[in-house]
Formats: structure tokens, C-alpha cells, sequence
């Protein structure tokens, strides 16, 4: 028998959840939900689960990850108890709790704490800066370096074993039989699902959000191969160059769209923001914003000022990889492909 | 009883108070003034008037009776309510102490000093002498234009030379003038030569030295619930449309989805239609939806006893006297009851109905076809209540709802002293409770006129 923890909201509360107790179970939440089906029916379970404060069931379920967070049931809840941030707020969680180092636990539910993540890091870069004295070719190389050697130790140290914790959570520890070739012939869901969000396409009028999205995440893994695998800042190619201004211009005109929509709260989905959210998409934005100047003051030859737009930008490509991949929102570009892939398992 | 018997009731004195002397308005003084004619302000009246008290029983309708006499039967007894109301309609018609104003609305409610009420009667033309027609029905016949009939909740058309309904009161036909064309058929073959077009606008000082208000209460608009598709799909309706269907004097004389006259036999109650719902404004429980769902589950199941009715609640509410007995009675018929708040309606190209729900007690998402949906709408305060009086503030309740000055203590209270609240418009009730307040109302009135004259 699983005990009861009614405290446990106050930790949920911490990632974000509001109101979620004043559920009457009525199911209207998941009645209204687009992606609720008789097998998987969503979010009513999570918040009963929530309010029981059932963890275990709650890291057993993929469900989290299977809502794409269209807001229909927090707008239509009549208790106003807000399923759909809950929903939101339990990924959060998910994500803390695969999390092996407990670094995203910390960061998620302290602002302070990943203030002093961002002021260190600056410090370090700014360390660096002065040990190379401010020269813009040893930077610019370190910085290629550092992108190749993050990747690599971030991936390889923090995310896969990530990912298998919530293979355990969620398959092995609720015991699922699985036969091998399952894992085999099922990993064409994760690619799909990856590279498309496709699922999102199911929520109800929110094929602009989905479109936006997926030229999104394109345009970013795009910019990651030109910078780091065709060396953009380095190259002489031209169509590596103007490949990456295209992608670098994609990420930040669409991250636009997505932080005045958050500054606006005019969609369910933007109305409660977590620091983690706004770190994410502003990240995004000034990632892209400065690789593009970066590349623009090259190929200006305007060589001192870039001297200190560089090190902005290799500030904010530090934070973004050992803060908000391993450890904040970044991460449900994983969860979220691995949840299909694992949902497919289950079935 | 009749305290100030120098001012006859009803007096109509022309004095020069008015505006200009070419339209004098009329001066009028009664003992009370009850605002509302529906079951709760007719017990009032009925009161006072057997007191000995004169009172002015005011309703903007054509009709009195309010919404009760559209009713088929009343929970958990199902005894009919038309024959419960017009015994009492026509005991408040013919009772020497009452005057009744339909068509007519109050306002500019003025507190001179206690048990000194001033206000402006504004009664609007029926372009009929009510007092010579004999409800022939020849003016409908002649009149060429059709209207929806609202006495009917809109589910068959109307003249707009009509009766309000078969059992109205007074019984005497109405020209609906905002849709009428001017075309004389219906003086024209009016035996009495009752109907005038040249009947105006009467406007009136009414002098009374107390007020009850009883205002009644309206209905959740289901449309401001697309997701149901009320207005949208035809075999979509309100259950006060239902109650008519189920009524004695009912439109169709049988049970009829409006989408095609088909006699449905796969019926759903969505429950708390706007009400229990915070999303569109109303969080509060209407307190009689699940109790009329439930008699009108078992009169369809008496009606057509082929027919599957189920019910779909949140919780059922079954507080009251009987009442759950009434609901145990209701399942013991074979009523399906369903836990699960609807949350969305699509329909199909037969015009049945496709409704989406979380079965609670599975857990898991489901839909249900049906060929006909009654929305169980929840009931809302009547509005601008509060605009009628001028010179002290009626004060209403969170919720829009006349405020009781002590819900307690004195329910009848209001925050004016002297004016008395009676009925739904403190709140949701059902008749039984809407006529015990009356009760208290009616004597807390009578006792403040007493009080205030030693």
C-alpha cells in the first residue's frame, strides 16, 4: 500500500504548481484535453495523484510528458485549480527527480541559487578572458573547443544517465515487461517525435505554436552543427556562413515571439512563468542574437568591439551548457521524445 | 386592520406634482409595494392582503405566476405545478386588497422616513383593454406575424397579437409591438374592439410605507458555453425548455427533439451548466438542478418508457426533505447516473449527439452518444435590483443576490429598513423554501407596519 503525503504539495508548489487542491473531480480537465484518450486519460490522475502526494505514481507516469500544454483544461476548470500549470509543474519535478546530481532539484526551486550559478559563471569566463588577455583568436578558439568538450561530457555524464533513471523509473521499477525487440523496433518514435513534436499537432488550435516550435528547434540544431561541427566563426566557406547567419537569425526573431508572450500572459500557457521558463527562451534569444553580431563583426572586421561581444557571447553559450541543458528546461527536448519512446513501450 | 383608511386604495387623485399639466401624472398609495409576481411575491401579497393590508403586486411580465406556472411538476411529491399555482393566481387576482401591475416595472425607490416609500411606476402598453377581452384567440388567428414565444422558452412561435399562455393571468391578449407590423388585421377581427393602439406609456408616483422585494432569478445563457453547442446543435436544450416539453400544457403534446420531431430515446443531463464553475463566473450550487433532473429523468421514463435517460453529475446534492429518497427512487426506475462532468459536445450528421466525459469512478476518458442533451442550467441573480432604489443602497451578497441583512437572525431583512426580501432573489431555493421565505418576508412586513403606526 502506498502511503499518503499531504505535504507533499508544498514541494510541488515549489516548481510552480497553484491552486491545484481546490479540485472537486469533476474530469472536466481531461474531458476538454485534445490528447486525453480512454488509455491515457489526463490531467484529473496527476492532480488526484498531487494531491494524494503519491510520488511514486507520479514517477512512474509518462503522462506528464505526454501533455503538451494547450491550457484548454485550466481554462475551462471551474474550480480555477489550474490542471495545466500543474502539469507543467510536475515536469518540472520529473525533471528534478531523474536528475541524478540533484542540481536541477536545487536550481529549479531557488532563484538565488541559479543567480549564483549565472554570476559564477560570468566570473569564469571573464577569468578566462584575462588569463588569455582579452585576445579574440584565443577565445574564439577555446570557445569551439569548450562547445565540442560540453557537448560530449554533458551528454555522456548528466543526460544519459538521466535518461536511464527515468527508464527505471518509469519501466523498470513498475515492473513493465518489455521484450528486447520492442526497444529495437519502437525507436523510430523517438526520432519522429524528436525532430517533430508531433504530438503537439493534437492539441486543439495550436498549430501555430507547433509550427513556431519546430522551425524553433530546427533553426537551433541547425546552429549548433554550423557552430560547432563547420566551425562558423572560423570557416571561410560562404555557405557555411550564411547557413549559420540564417539559422542564428531564425533562433532569435522566433524566441521573440515566445518571451513577449510570456511578458504578455496571454495564453493559458504564458500566463505562469517559473524563473526556469524565462532563463530558457531568453538564453535562447541572446544565443542566437550574439552568435549573429559575432559573425557580423568578423566579417566587418570590426575587431576590438567584438573583442567584448564575444566574450558576452561565449558568457552566455557557458551558462546555457552547464546550466540550462544538464540542469533546467532544456532538457525536456529529451524527456519529452524519451516519454513517447518509453509510452510506446507500454503499450 | 386598514390603518390609514382616509386614503382609499388606489387612489387616483391628478395632481399638478407632475412635470407638465397637459400629462399629469397620476398619484397612487397602497400599504405595500411586493416587486415580483412569481410564487414567492403572490404568497406575500396574499399575506399582506389577508392582513388587511393594500398592496401592489408589480411584475414586468404579462402574466403572473413567474416561472413556477411554466413548470411541469414540483420534487420530490411530482405534483403538478400549474395546479398548484393557479388556485393561488387566481385567489391573488380576485382578492379585494391586491392590485396587480403586469408589464410594469418600479424604480427611483425613495425612503422619505419610516414607513414613507415614494417610487415611479412605469407601465407599459398592451394595447389591450384587458378588462373586455375574453381571450377569443381571434387576433391570433388574423395577426400574420410569428415570432419565438418566450413563454415557451423558445421552442415553438408565437403572434405577435397572442395570449402569453394558456394559463396566464390575467388571461387577455398582448400586442408584442416591437414586432408588430401596424396592420390592423387584429382590430379588425376583435369582437370587443378591445385592442387600442392608442394606449400610451402610464407613468405613476406610488406612495407605500413598505417594499418586498421579489425579484425571483434567472438562468444561466447556456450559449456562453460553446463547447455544448446550445443555439448551435438543435437536439441541445435547456431543461426549462424540457420542463415544457413535460408539461400539462405543453407545446408538442409529446416529447420531441427539436432537430428533426423525433421522439429521442437515448437522453443526457449535463449538470451544473454554469453553475459550480468559476470559469464562467458562477461558483456557487444552484441548489436545484440535480432535484429537477432527477424528477424530469422519471417523468421522460414515465413518458417514454423505452427511452434511456442518464445523468451526468458532479456530485449529486439531494439535501432536502425526500430528496434522497427521490433520487434512490429515480435509480430504482433505471435512471443512469454518471459521475463525470461533460466537457465537450460534437455532434453528428443524424443530429445525435457525441459527449465527452472522465468516468470518475474508472478514471478514464469516454464518450457517449445520445440523440438528445438537456442542459441542467444553473441558477443566477436577476440584475440591477439595487438600480430601483434611489435614496438608500439595497446592498446585494457577493454573488449578485439581494444581501440579507442577517441570513441568520432576520433572513427577510435587507439593508434598507422596511424593505423585505422574499423568494430567489436572496439566493437559489427551491419552491418550498421560496415560499417559507415569503412567510417570513410577509410577516416581518406586516410587523413593521404595525410597529411603525404605534
Amino acid at each position: 500500500m502506498a502511503k499518503i503525503n499531504p505535504a507533499f504539495g508544498k514541494e510541488l508548489n515549489k516548481y510552480g504548481a497553484v491552486n491545484f487542491n481546490a479540485c472537486y473531480n469533476c474530469g472536466n480537465c481531461t474531458a476538454v484535453c485534445s490528447l486525453s484518450t480512454e488509455d491515457v486519460s489526463f490531467p484529473r490522475e496527476m492532480v488526484r495523484l498531487s494531491a494524494l502526494g503519491l510520488e511514486d505514481d507520479i514517477k512512474a507516469s509518462l503522462k506528464p510528458w505526454e501533455c503538451y500544454y494547450c491550457g484548454e483544461c485550466s481554462t475551462h476548470c471551474p474550480q480555477e485549480a489550474n490542471p495545466g500549470e500543474l502539469m507543467m509543474s510536475i515536469r518540472r519535478y520529473l525533471t528534478a527527480k531523474y536528475d541524478w546530481t540533484g542540481l536541477s532539484g536545487l536550481l529549479y526551486k531557488s532563484l538565488p541559487l541559479s543567480l549564483a550559478a549565472f554570476i559564477l559563471t560570468f566570473a569564469g569566463v571573464i577569468a578566462f578572458a584575462f588569463s588569455v588577455g582579452f585576445e579574440l583568436d584565443k577565445m574564439l578558439k577555446f570557445g569551439h573547443l569548450f562547445e565540442g568538450i560540453a557537448i560530449g561530457t554533458i551528454g555522456l555524464v548528466i543526460l544519459m544517465p538521466n535518461i536511464a533513471r527515468m527508464w527505471y523509473f518509469t519501466i523498470l521499477k513498475p515492473k513493465v515487461k518489455v521484450p528486447f525487440m520492442k526497444y529495437v523496433k519502437s525507436t523510430s518514435e523517438l526520432f519522429v517525435h524528436m525532430f517533430t513534436q508531433k504530438r503537439a499537432l493534437g492539441c486543439d488550435d495550436n498549430q501555430f505554436r507547433w509550427l513556431e516550435h519546430f522551425i524553433l528547434v530546427i533553426g537551433y540544431l541547425s546552429m549548433l552543427f554550423t557552430t560547432v561541427a563547420l566551425d562558423w566563426f572560423g570557416t571561410t566557406n560562404l555557405f557555411v556562413i550564411i547557413l549559420g547567419y540564417v539559422m542564428s537569425a531564425i533562433v532569435f526573431v522566433v524566441t521573440v515571439d515566445f518571451v513577449s508572450s510570456r511578458m504578455k500572459k496571454n495564453k493559458e500557457v504564458s500566463k505562469h512563468s517559473q524563473p526556469s521558463d524565462i532563463f530558457f527562451v531568453v538564453w535562447l534569444f541572446l544565443m542566437g542574437l550574439t552568435a549573429f553580431m559575432v559573425r557580423l563583426f568578423i566579417d566587418l572586421d570590426i575587431l576590438e568591439m567584438n573583442k567584448w561581444l564575444y566574450i558576452f557571447h561565449l558568457t552566455v553559450l557557458v551558462q546555457w551548457a552547464l546550466i540550462i541543458v544538464p540542469f533546467g528546461k532544456w532538457t525536456h527536448f529529451l524527456y519529452r521524445s524519451f516519454a513517447m519512446y518509453f509510452a510506446k513501450l507500454k503499450e | 386592520m386598514e390603518k390609514e383608511s382616509s386614503i382609499p386604495n388606489g387612489t387616483n387623485s391628478n395632481s399638478p406634482l407632475g412635470v407638465g399639466d397637459s400629462n399629469p401624472i397620476k398619484n397612487i398609495t397602497y400599504d405595500a409595494l411586493v416587486i415580483g409576481a412569481g410564487i414567492a411575491g403572490g404568497e406575500v401579497a396574499l399575506n399582506l392582503a389577508n392582513t388587511g393590508y393594500k398592496v401592489l403586486l408589480l411584475d414586468k411580465e404579462l402574466s403572473v405566476g413567474g416561472k413556477m406556472i411554466m413548470l411541469s411538476k414540483v420534487f420530490p411529491t411530482l405534483d403538478c405545478a400549474a395546479c398548484i399555482t393557479t388556485p393561488k393566481v387566481s385567489e391573488i387576482s380576485r382578492h379585494p386588497n391586491i392590485t396587480i401591475f403586469t408589464g410594469s416595472e418600479v424604480s427611483n425607490i425613495k425612503k422619505l422616513s419610516d414607513n414613507e416609500f415614494t417610487a415611479k411606476v412605469t407601465k407599459h402598453p398592451r394595447y389591450v383593454r384587458v378588462e373586455d377581452c375574453t381571450a377569443c384567440q381571434l387576433c391570433e388567428k388574423a395577426c400574420p406575424v410569428n415570432v419565438r414565444d418566450q413563454y415557451q422558452f423558445g421552442l415553438i412561435g408565437r403572434k405577435a397579437a397572442f395570449i402569453p399562455f394558456s394559463i396566464c393571468s390575467p388571461k387577455a391578449a398582448a400586442i408584442d409591438i416591437d414586432n408588430c407590423t401596424l396592420c390592423g388585421a387584429c382590430e379588425k377581427v376583435c369582437p370587443t374592439n378591445c385592442i387600442d393602439f392608442t394606449q400610451e406609456t402610464e407613468i405613476m408616483n406610488l406612495h407605500v410605507k413598505t417594499v418586498v422585494v421579489a425579484t425571483g432569478f434567472d438562468t444561466f445563457d447556456a450559449k456562453k458555453m460553446p463547447r455544448y453547442g446550445y443555439g448551435q446543435y438543435k437536439n441541445v436544450i435547456t431543461a426549462l425548455q424540457m420542463e415544457r416539453e413535460l408539461a400539462p400544457t405543453r407545446p408538442f403534446n409529446t416529447i420531441l427533439r427539436p432537430g428533426d420531431g423525433k421522439v429521442p430515446d437515448k437522453i443526457a443531463y449535463v449538470l451544473c451548466v454554469g453553475s459550480r464553475d468559476a470559469s464562467v463566473g458562477n461558483p456557487i450550487c444552484s441548489q436545484i438542478c440535480c432535484m429537477y433532473s432527477i424528477k424530469q429523468a422519471q417523468l421522460l421514463m414515465g413518458a417514454l418508457p423505452m427511452a434511456d435517460v442518464t445523468i451526468y453529475y458532479i456530485n449529486i446534492r439531494s439535501f432536502g426533505k425526500g430528496f434522497e429518497e427521490f433520487y434512490q427512487q429515480a435509480k430504482g426506475m433505471g435512471v443512469n447516473f454518471v459521475k463525470g462532468k461533460i466537457g465537450r459536445i460534437s455532434e453528428k450528421e443524424s443530429g445525435n449527439l457525441i459527449l465527452r466525459y472522465e468516468d470518475i469512478n474508472e478514471g478514464k476518458l469516454q464518450e457517449a452518444e445520445h440523440d438528445m442533451v438537456i442542459l441542467s442550467t444553473g441558477v443566477l441573480p436577476n440584475t440591477g435590483i439595487e438600480k430601483f432604489f434611489e435614496s438608500q443602497t439595497l446592498t446585494l451578497d457577493p454573488f449578485n443576490f439581494v444581501g440579507q441583512s442577517d441570513a441568520l437572525a432576520s433572513p427577510a431583512k435587507t439593508s434598507i429598513e422596511g424593505v423585505f426580501v422574499a423568494g430567489t432573489a436572496t439566493g437559489p431555493m427551491d419552491i418550498p423554501d421560496s415560499i417559507l421565505s415569503a412567510g417570513a418576508a410577509s410577516s416581518e412586513a406586516i410587523s413593521y407596519l404595525i410597529n411603525q403606526q404605534n
